[in-house]
């Protein structure tokens, strides 16, 4: 008798991810283009979390783990991290930003004015059913604004600076190969700044919000008011050896100022990442709001909130438990045993 | 500066998988770690294409180590079928071409999950345990910065309160697996979740032993012939777990660690943990040659 | 499916380079064979762009700038190329890490003569009871200044080179001039 199917384990994992792929089909480049053009928030979220850049790598990631988040974003940063890095693009500054939308809760209209641009959220929130009676939903075309909204903004923040009304973080000199990358090294704490906002960037976005939310609820000490957000589109300039500098193209980037009073100045929490993803940026600037000061093991505390919205990680570690453990499980049976028999032979006093 | 000289003819995949970027600084953390016994090292922890907690710590250490000759044991809970073990084993040898075995004997390098195989390592061979937590601490103190500052300080008093504590309520240390050991005289550190009765293995062992933890991005290691003491007290030894007396049902085999194996009747039975060792001695009982190494523990007892 | 890569000259070499260092630092005071002399093959195996390096024999600075590291006086690097020594006060200059971070410690790598010179006894993690050897080349007062340097777990870790031969000598390590 083998002591063990021995190759038993091997023809078990091929054949169950067989069947997880069989449910897929062929994935081909119709379906990722498919998925391109109608899932963009899906897809921005996937780069987001990965810290890569690529609608149709993401819509790849998401064709091939039919729309497992987790494991879309895992093999998007596992394509990620094998790839050179050949250069640092240039700072991008709020001015600059090809600005889609951009509103302000903390004053009725604001310099260069409230932007509203693509939004669900005036929207009522209808089921569209005649789709599936095979009647096809065709959304009403947009009409052409008389006077365009300027494409490029100044932050709020930069008004309320100018009105000493808050203290701008010193503006951070660290440039091109020496900006912190928390992919090339790791998170310690105090985290520096760069590592603190790029953990932010590739947060999983429900993690931020739980955190986010428990702060806003009243577990932290900063009610945010949302100075700006804004959806925009950034452009990558690049060196290229000889010196010139090029665009690399344009991609899509949010970002979120919230702000608190703290004493006589306004306290300023921020948060910025690839593609759209409103939910996230402003509890992330919550986040960062409440971190200064907080007590160590609280939610707003950095170490705290950046370990724990590390999606990587995070769903990592949970499905890990899926995996045998019966040594430890003995080791500890082990122990609790004999402490039984010990109290059986030695009675408590 | 052109670049050409920043980048290299494309090629699908890197050999190992991971870039060469990735593994001078795995390679700068393992020199670390072996100079500071038993001191976490942090590291930038690439993503690898399997998830974090399964095993991505000690897959990018060996993902490290490995070149086309060398011959590669992988193990989970002591067996090499077992489904991750699979997984990691057949990534390995796609990635690198290396040579896989079951044979502890056979093998350079061993990388594991929570178990040390039952024969002795040679000097030659380097093993590698995956590793969940890292911290030693975190029982006592879940903060990561509160945690290093108390290693800096060589502050364990925390640390002795809780197994005095449990010495108290229970009248023995409850701790089961990942059994904290203090190495080198200085570090305390997590065995890793291996059984208590793998962490003398350890101590002033022939092998080099490597411990990573992917997820939580720290390294550390356990160079040959060097003290791993588990924490005890004057008056109360260590003790592992009392498996000298089984015996394994399938083999025959008595005097190792085992799992039990629980019956319809509310009794139990017992088989060898280390699984390709039970292999072994069933094949050796049926009259095959089998080359069997020496084992650490000798009737059931480890040899002081 | 993918297929398998092939290694590479320049992977090829970094392996069995640092197979061969972490042997030595893992067998402090056992000589270890390398598959190449010198220093350049270390530095391909070790330090790129991340790094901050120390290159004490000028001919080393090229190779060191090649990998893309950055060139720093002794107390920034966290490699140290020291080439011969003659002055062993270089050594007060060593990053030493921190209690909390003792891996801020520098890597530093100095020429020796093996077989000749002053005979040490080495203790410590990785030596099987004590190793006695003979290493040249380094000058007087070295071993006085390494000891105290190093407030374990706060140091450096040196990996000495005669030609193709490393010996470690990790910060863990006890060194008594015999």
């Amino acid at each position: 008798m083998a002591y063990v199917a021995t190759r038993g384990g091997e023809r078990a994992i091929a054949q169950s991810e067989r069947l997880f792929r069989e449910a897929m089909g062929q994935i081909d480049m119709t379906r990722v283009a498919e998925l391109k053009a109608a899932l963009p928030y899906l897809v921005d979220r996937v780069m987001g979390e990965a810290s890569l850049y690529d609608e149709d790598l993401a819509a790849l990631a998401l064709a091939q783990t039919g729309g497992e988040l987790y494991e879309a974003v895992l093999v998007l940063r596992a394509w990620r991290t094998t790839q050179p890095r050949l250069g640092v693009g240039a700072v991008v500054e709020q001015g600059t930003l090809f600005t889609h939308r951009r509103i302000s809760a903390a004053f009725k209209d604001i310099p260069g004015g409230q932007v509203l641009g693509p939004t669900l959220d005036y929207s009522h929130r209808v089921l569209e059913t005649d789709v599936l009676a095979g009647k096809p939903f065709a959304p009403p075309l947009v009409d052409p604004a008389t006077a365009p909204a300027p494409a490029y903004q100044p932050s709020v923040s930069a008004w309320q600076a100018a009105n000493d009304l808050v203290d701008l973080p010193l503006s951070d000199k660290v440039a091109g190969e020496a900006i912190a990358d928390v992919t090339r090294e790791p998170l310690l704490f105090p985290s520096k700044r760069a590592h603190t906002l790029q953990s932010l960037a590739r947060a999983e976005t429900g993690s931020v919000l739980a955190l986010g939310y428990a702060a806003m609820r009243g577990y932290g000490q900063a009610h945010p008011t949302v100075n700006e957000l804004r959806l925009a589109e950034a452009e990558v300039m690049v060196k290229h050896p000889n010196g010139t500098a090029f665009s690399a193209g344009r991609v899509k980037v949010s970002q979120a100022e919230v702000v608190s009073k703290q004493g006589e100045k306004l306290g300023l929490g921020f948060a910025a990442t690839f593609g759209w993803n409103e939910v996230k940026c402003i509890s992330a600037a919550t986040l960062d709001l409440n971190a200064k000061g907080a007590p160590k093991g609280s939610a707003t505390e950095e170490e705290f909130f950046l370990y724990h919205t590390e999606g990587v990680e995070a769903s990592g570690f949970c499905i890990h438990f899926k995996l045998p453990h019966y040594v430890t499980f003995q080791s500890s049976l082990d122990a609790m045993r004999d402490a039984k028999a010990k109290q059986v032979k030695e009675p408590a006093e | 500066m052109s670049l050409a000289n920043l980048t290299k003819p494309w090629a699908p995949m890197s050999y190992g998988f991971l870039d060469a970027s990735a593994k001078r600084e795995l390679r700068r953390k393992m020199i670390k770690a072996v100079c500071v016994p038993g001191c976490q090292m942090p590291y930038a922890s690439r993503e690898v294409p399997m998830a974090r907690g399964w095993g991505t710590g000690g897959l990018q250490v060996s993902l490290t180590l490995i070149n086309p000759a060398m011959r590669v044991k992988v193990i989970d809970q002591g067996a090499d079928d077992s489904v991750n073990a699979a997984s990691i084993r057949r990534f390995l040898a796609r990635v690198s071409g290396a040579p896989t075995t079951l044979d502890t004997l056979d093998a350079d390098l061993i990388q594991s999950r929570h178990r040390i195989p039952e024969e002795i390592l040679r000097e030659d061979q380097v093993l590698v345990l995956q590793v969940p937590n890292p911290e030693p601490l975190r029982s006592v103190q879940p903060n990561m910065s509160i945690a290093r500052q108390m290693h800096g300080d060589a502050d364990y008093g925390r640390m002795w309160l809780q197994l005095y504590e449990q010495i108290v309520r229970s009248g023995r240390v409850m701790q089961g697996a990942s059994y904290p050991s203090m190495v080198n005289g200085r570090h305390v550190m997590t065995p890793s979740p291996i059984p208590r009765w793998d962490v003398p293995k350890l101590h002033m062992a022939r092998h080099l032993t490597i411990l990573s933890a992917g997820r939580e991005k720290r390294i550390f290691a356990v160079p040959p012939y060097t003290r791993v003491e588990p924490l005890v007290f004057d008056d109360v030894p260590y003790r592992v777990e009392d498996h000298g007396g089984l015996t394994c049902y399938r083999s025959g085999a008595t005097g190792f660690f085992m799992n039990e194996i629980p019956q319809g009747d509310g009794t139990s039975t017992y088989e060898v943990s280390d699984s390709e060792y039970g292999v072994k001695a069933i094949r050796a009982r049926d009259g095959e040659v089998v080359a069997m190494g020496e084992t650490w523990y000798k009737d059931g007892k480890m040899p002081q | 499916m993918l297929t398998t890569p092939t290694a590479d000259a320049a992977e090829r070499s970094a392996n069995a380079t640092f197979d061969a260092l972490l042997w030595a630092l893992s067998r402090p005071g056992l000589p270890r064979q390398l598959p190449q002399a010198g220093e350049p093959a270390l530095i391909a195996a070790l330090v790129d762009r991340e790094c901050h390096v120390y290159a004490g024999d000028p001919l080393l600075i090229p190779v060191v700038t090649q990998c893309g590291a950055k060139l720093v006086d002794l107390p920034q690097a966290d490699h140290a190329f020291l080439g011969g020594l003659t002055e062993p006060e270089l050594l007060r200059q060593l990053r030493c890490g921190s209690d909390l971070y003792p891996d801020d410690g520098a890597t530093v790598v100095i020429r020796a003569r093996f077989g000749t010179g002053a005979q040490v006894r080495l203790t410590g993690p990785g030596v099987n009871g004590a190793v006695d050897v003979q290493i040249g080349g380094l000058p007087d007062g070295f071993w006085a200044r390494r000891a105290e340097m190093i407030r374990y777990p706060m140091g450096f870790d040196m990996l000495l080179l005669d030609a193709a031969q490393v010996i470690g000598l990790p910060r863990s390590t006890k060194v008594e001039v015999l």
